[in-house]
């Protein structure tokens, strides 16, 4: 059977330029989330040393309270505000907010619900994410 | 159970889990961020009840929210009744697993028993 050449698999979904903000969204949603969830793993085992007593907290507190560590812990940052926002305005948008009214579908048929409400939600999404990052590593580096 | 109801839970607990960690990140900004990380200071967090409550909560909110969030990622990557079965008890059995872990450490920290 011939491949279709017009079949591009997860690279052609992925393409940002081709749907736009809200395709960037969905994408950003689930890395935060899948990364949010290693870290989630990875703090539960880190603060499991507290049971090795006060040299193995100081010893693991060594590895983690480094420079590297303080970026990694901003980038967690900035995932978990952008993975809240975002998922506050999808639960909206799954609860009838913001999405428009039903209407007849005509030419260009673009969909009610991709409207300038739910881009300002996205790029708040990605601004708030941002600033928490900047505050973080201020937080974390200021000391 | 349908898959409305565990959406619904699934965003309960996103909610819920939002306000318990904005309480848990403001613990660490109540000091200098790397005081607040001392032993005595950790030790002395668990071993306050209500904060251990908390903490037990948070650990079993965003055990469910992210291992169905992951259920859902892997379910919509490809489907099949094997497949979704295995995915669904080998999330379910992960989120079990770390909620018994995290647990583990909070009530013998707690309990003092390091």
């Amino acid at each position: 059977m011939p491949r279709d050449e017009h079949r591009e698999g997860i690279k052609g979904m992925a393409n940002p330029t081709r749907y736009g903000i809200e395709r960037v969204a969905y994408w950003l949603m689930r890395l935060s989330g899948l990364g949010l969830l290693a870290y989630f793993v990875a703090h539960i085992y880190e603060t499991s040393n507290i049971l090795r007593g006060q040299v193995g907290w100081d010893e693991f507190l060594e590895l983690t309270q480094t420079t590297e560590g303080h970026l990694f812990l901003a980038i967690v940052i900035a995932m978990c505000v952008f993975h809240t926002v975002n998922g506050i305005r999808v639960m909206l948008g799954h609860g009838g907010v913001g999405v428009g009214k039903p209407a007849r579908p005509d030419y260009p048929y673009e969909p009610a619900s991709q409207n300038y409400r739910h881009k300002i939600g996205i790029y708040s999404a990605i601004l708030l994410a941002a600033i928490a990052m900047m505050y973080g590593l201020a937080v974390m580096f200021g000391e | 159970m349908r898959e409305s109801t565990i959406m619904k839970i699934h965003y309960g607990t996103a909610l819920a889990a939002v306000a318990l960690v904005a309480v848990h990140i403001l613990m660490r900004l109540t000091q200098g961020f790397a005081e607040s990380l001392e032993y005595e200071n950790v030790l002395a967090n668990y071993k306050f009840i209500p904060y251990a409550a908390m903490l037990e909560l948070i650990l079993i909110l965003l055990s469910i929210h992210g291992f169905n969030g992951l259920r859902v990622i892997l379910l919509e990557l490809k489907q099949g009744r094997v497949y979704e079965k295995a995915v669904s008890y080998g999330c379910l059995a992960a989120m079990i697993g770390l909620i018994a872990y995290g647990s583990r450490t909070i009530i013998m920290t707690n309990m003092g028993m390091i």
